[in-house]
Formats: structure tokens, C-alpha cells, sequence
């Protein structure tokens, strides 16, 4: 086995006992209401008729690790169970809602990317000025809370403006246009600080591998700097900048929610949040689940692509 | 010249170049007089505000800037600037008190995981490992959802984000200290491991765990504003930024300063945690340890 497949196979088999322990804890939620959920769920409508109904419809009543196992069981075969209130089934209400969630992270980041790569490159070579704005843009970007700059987003394109819509959502796959409308104000929120993020890790990297033997070396040779920075300098410096596009996907799928909830858009954020103020708790098990998995996931893809973009990975071992 | 004169050259500086100088940079100084500012602030609320922040008016509902009034007026007519005071008083305790739970949970588990490694490491890093697992705010809901929403749960429920985070900084802070002579000269000279690990692991390993809270405590701020704004955290009548902006966010046509300054404040704030975190890295880690 070569030592990147060892070390894909390795990052794999850690990730399962994080996914279990992690289902394990949102198993517990519902357990660790102190009192009876089942009461604190149905509040004054909880009479005792009720609260046997629903203790039995939810399997309170049975054995604990019975209770995981039929409900972990019902993941693995794409049942999450199901909305207490409305009685729909928790895979339908998340299946509608996961894309509006997913659109909104992946595009932020997609964007962040994109102005934030750059920016950092550029910021990493040039002088005082270029330096001070990317300190700036760092700063700025990192402290201000995204839900509020999204708010200031919505006084000015959408009150003052009038070029965008303030909420609402339209299907990615029926209106893309619309879509693409009521996207942009959401997406600008999320990518601001997140660019802020990536600009400041590649800046930091590019300077280090620009101060590196081999750069001196390239220099030395003749290349001129552009043949340097982009071909080879940021392919070194890359390694950084994935861990941290990584680690910011959880700070994304966390900014989505308060995002969604200021903007409208029917995402799994909006969901939770509804549903941890409704007191329904199957809900909230399902939907977290469903957003923890994509981040261990994510995590998980971000280590495989260090291994494989680290060249020094299995070369000292081989 | 002198040898002396040439040797007394440096004093000339002003002492606030002097103090400058030792906290590193312009930067920090600066993060560091914001912070000194906004601590003043923030104990003096009652002193300083210039009306009650429940007092209602309808006369003055949603009136904007003024001399009486500098930051306007909310949706029922109570004084935004004072209202700023009060909620940033009560936000940047909930912030403080999160931060400090954090590091009484975080540093003796860093500590031990990475003073004696081996099993004890494996063992009490699992856990720690599980939380960082989950995306920041989705941990804070869950533990919401599990214990009401509320201030104190808020303060825990940041607390809990933030033990891994710090447990991780010292732990791989301590890594790099115990291989130290010093640290194998006490173990030499018959020091205990807890007389080790107190007068000499610990004081050389605390500094990325300072720049990081440090770093955190801005950021506790921004957690615990979008918990309250999503009505997950401070309930009212208790003041909060979050809650705040939420107001703000109602009323944000008709009177943006509602929304405008409890925002500024948390940036203003998180600012000053990064400048100074910051400065303090260049100073306290060396080695780049804290994020």
C-alpha cells in the first residue's frame, strides 16, 4: 500500500467512531431535557393521554440503547422519523431544505475563494500600502458579525436601493434566475468575513514559501515572477488554505443558520431554530445530525485532499 | 559624543513610545486604550448613560440623532445610547465569564494531555476531539435545546464551544515545553509532577492559551449576539446586543441607528480582542500555536 492510500484509509477509519459518538450525542438531546421532554414538548397541551401517545409514538418508554439502536438503525436506512406536530417525515422536511443550506455554504465559500486567494497573493508581495489593506480587510472582515453586516446589506441594497429583494426564495431548479437574485445579499454576508479568513492564511503562507530556498532558486534561474508566484509558490502554499477553507465550513454551516433566519430562505438554520423554539426535539436530533455528518464529512475530504496536495506525506517514509 | 550620552539615547523616547515599544506594536497599544475604554464604559453604564434604558416615550419613537439623544431612539421611544451601555455591559460579562469557565475547563486538560501523553492523553482528548467535531453554533443549539434558552446557558453554552479549542492551544503548547532541560532538570532534582507541571510547565506554556482567549473573548461576543438574535439566548428584560439588533432588525427602514450602533459596539469590540491578541502573539507565541 502506498502511504497516501495508508494515510486515506487511516483519516477514514478515525472519522467512524467521530460520526458514532457524535450520533450518540444527538441521541441524548431529547434525553438530557432535565424533567420529562415529553411534558416540556406538549406544554399545556399535555395532558396524560397525550403524553402517553407521544412517549410511545417517540419510544421514550423502551430501553435506552434499544432506542438508539432502532433510531440509528432508521438513519442508516434514510429514516430520520418524524415531525411530532405536522406528522411529516423528517427526510422529506430536511431533503427540501439541506439544498437551500448547501447553496448558500458552498457558494459563500466559492466566492470567499475566489476574492480571497488573490487578494492574499497580492497582499503577500507588494509594499506598506498593499499590507495595510489587506490588514484592513482582515480586520474588518473578521470582526464584524455577519448576521449584522447582512442586516446593514439589506438597509442599503434592498430599503435604500431597491435593487434586491430583502427575503425570499426562489427554487435553484425552477427560477434559477431568481434564485440567483435572492441569493446574492445572503452569500455577500457569509463570503465577507470568510474571504477575510482565506485572505489572511494565504497571505501569511505565500510569504512564507516566497522566503523559501527554492523561490530564491527559481528567482536565481531567471523565471519571472509571475511564472514563480502562481505556478509554483501557490501550489506550496496551497496546504494551509485547505485546512482552513475546511475548519470555516463549520463557521459557515454555524453563519447560515442566523443568515437564513434573517433573510427567509427555507434552510435547515431556519428549521432548527423554529423547531428548538417549538420545542420539537425529533426535529432538531434529525436536523443536526444531517449538518454535523456534512461537516465531519467535509473535515474528512479536507484531510484527504492535505494528504494528497503534501508531497513531503510518505516521501520521508518511503 | 560620549559613551554616555550615547548610551542615554534611548531614554529620550516619550513614554507612551516606551510603552508602546513593550507591548509590541502601535496596534496593540491601540486594541489595548479601545479595551480600556470599552471596560470603563462598561462598568460605569449606570453613571454614564444619559437615561434610563427602559424609560419609554411615545413621543420619541424612532426619533433619530440628537443632543439628548445622541444614538436615537428605538420603536418605543427608549434611548439607544443608553441601551448600547446596558446591553454591551451585560453581553461583554456573558463574553468574559464563557471565556473564563473556558479556560478553568480547558488548561487542566491540555495540561495533563500533553504533560504525561500516552493513554490519559488518548483518553480525555476523545471527548474534547468530539466537540470540535461539530460546527460552533450548531454545539451551542443543541445544548439550548437541551437546557432552555437563557443567559446562563448562553455563558455555558459559549464555555463549551470554546474548552476544546483551548484544551488543543495548551496541550500542543505544553507538548513543545516538556521536552525542555528545565523542565527534565526539576523531574532530575526530584520536583513532584505537579510541582513540575505548576512552577514550570505551566508558566511557559500558558502564552498561545492567552493569545487565544484573548482572541475568543471577541468572538464570544458575536456567538452570544446571534444566539440572542435568534431569540435562543438573553431573554429580555435582561439587556443584550444580540437582542438589540434584533429589535433593530424590525425597524430598520424607519430607523437604521436602532440596528447601526449595537453592531459598531461588537465590532468595535472584536476589534480591539484581535489587535491585542495579536500583539500579544508576537510576544507570548513564538511558535505560531494559537489560531
Amino acid at each position: 500500500m502506498t502511504p497516501r492510500a495508508r494515510f486515506v484509509l487511516g483519516r477514514v477509519a478515525l472519522t467512524v467512531p467521530t460520526l458514532f459518538a457524535m450520533s450518540v450525542f444527538v441521541f441524548l438531546i431529547i434525553h438530557l431535557v432535565p424533567g420529562d421532554p415529553v411534558r416540556t414538548m406538549l406544554g399545556f397541551r399535555a395532558t396524560p393521554e397525550n403524553v402517553r401517545t407521544i412517549r410511545a409514538s417517540l419510544g421514550l418508554d423502551r430501553p435506552l440503547a434499544d432506542q438508539y439502536l432502532s433510531w440509528i438503525g432508521g438513519v442508516f436506512r434514510g429514516d430520520l422519523g418524524e415531525d411530532y406536530i405536522s406528522h411529516a417525515r423528517l427526510s422529506t422536511l430536511i431533503g427540501q431544505r439541506l439544498p437551500v443550506t448547501l447553496e448558500l455554504t458552498l457558494l459563500s465559500m466559492a466566492l470567499a475563494i475566489v476574492v480571497g486567494v488573490p487578494l492574499g497573493v497580492l497582499s503577500a508581495a507588494g509594499g506598506r500600502a498593499r499590507r495595510l489593506a489587506a490588514h484592513a480587510f482582515t480586520i474588518g472582515g473578521i470582526s464584524i458579525p455577519d448576521f449584522w453586516l447582512g442586516t446593514l446589506l439589506v438597509l442599503v441594497f434592498a430599503a435604500k436601493l431597491n435593487w434586491l429583494p430583502p427575503t425570499g426564495w426562489a427554487s435553484l431548479a425552477r427560477h434559477p434566475f431568481a434564485n440567483l437574485r435572492d441569493v446574492t445579499l445572503p452569500v455577500l454576508t457569509l463570503a465577507t468575513g470568510e474571504a477575510a479568513y482565506i485572505l489572511r492564511t494565504t497571505r501569511a503562507s505565500m510569504q512564507e514559501t516566497l522566503g523559501r530556498p527554492f523561490v530564491t532558486f527559481l528567482r536565481a534561474k531567471g523565471l519571472p515572477e509571475r511564472s514563480i508566484v502562481y505556478p509554483h509558490a501557490l501550489r506550496t502554499a496551497s496546504l494551509p488554505i485547505v485546512t482552513v477553507a475546511g475548519i470555516q465550513f463549520g463557521v459557515l454551516l454555524g453563519g447560515a443558520i442566523v443568515v437564513e433566519v434573517i433573510f427567509g430562505l427555507p434552510g435547515l438554520g431556519k428549521l432548527i431554530v423554529t423547531s428548538i423554539n417549538q420545542r420539537n426535539y425529533p426535529v432538531v436530533q434529525g436536523s443536526v445530525l444531517v449538518v454535523a455528518t456534512l461537516f465531519i464529512v467535509v473535515n474528512l475530504a479536507t484531510d484527504v485532499a492535505y494528504g494528497w496536495l503534501n508531497p513531503r506525506l510518505g516521501a520521508a517514509r518511503e | 559624543m560620549t559613551l554616555e550620552a550615547s548610551a542615554a539615547l534611548p531614554r529620550r523616547r516619550s513614554p507612551a513610545r516606551r510603552l508602546a515599544a513593550r507591548l509590541g506594536s502601535r496596534e496593540t497599544a491601540a486594541g489595548l486604550a479601545i479595551l480600556a475604554v470599552l471596560g470603563l464604559v462598561a462598568a460605569l453604564a449606570p453613571v454614564i448613560s444619559p437615561h434610563s434604558p427602559e424609560a419609554i416615550d411615545a413621543n420619541r419613537v424612532l426619533k433619530g440623532l440628537s443632543w439628548s439623544h445622541p444614538f436615537g431612539s428605538d420603536a418605543l421611544g427608549r434611548d439607544v445610547l443608553s441601551r448600547v451601555l446596558f446591553a454591551f455591559r451585560s453581553s461583554l460579562l456573558i463574553s468574559l465569564g464563557a471565556v473564563a469557565l473556558a479556560l478553568v475547563g480547558g488548561i487542566p486538560i491540555g495540561v495533563v494531555c500533553g504533560y504525561f501523553g500516552g493513554w490519559v492523553d488518548a483518553i480525555l482528548m476523545r471527548p474534547v476531539d468530539m466537540l470540535l467535531a461539530l460546527p460552533a453554533l450548531l454545539l451551542a443549539l443543541s445544548l439550548i435545546t437541551v437546557f432552555g434558552p437563557g443567559r446562563l446557558v448562553a455563558m455555558f453554552a459559549i464555555a463549551v464551544i470554546y474548552v476544546p479549542i483551548l484544551a488543543r492551544v495548551i496541550r500542543s503548547s505544553v507538548l513543545a515545553v516538556r521536552t525542555e532541560a528545565y523542565v527534565e532538570g526539576a523531574r532530575a532534582r526530584g520536583a513532584s509532577h505537579l510541582s513540575t507541571i505548576a512552577r514550570h510547565v505551566v508558566p511557559n506554556a500558558i502564552g498561545p492559551a492567552l493569545v487565544q482567549a484573548s482572541v475568543l473573548c471577541g468572538f464570544a461576543l458575536q456567538i452570544e449576539a446571534a444566539l440572542s438574535f435568534l431569540g435562543l439566548g438573553v431573554q429580555p428584560p435582561t439587556p443584550s446586543l444580540g437582542l438589540m439588533l434584533f429589535d433593530g432588525y424590525q425597524v430598520l427602514q424607519q430607523a437604521p441607528w436602532a440596528d447601526v450602533f449595537p453592531g459598531l459596539a461588537i465590532a468595535l469590540t472584536v476589534v480591539a480582542f484581535n489587535l491585542v491578541g495579536d500583539g500579544l502573539r508576537a510576544r507570548l507565541d513564538p511558535l505560531g500555536i494559537a489560531r
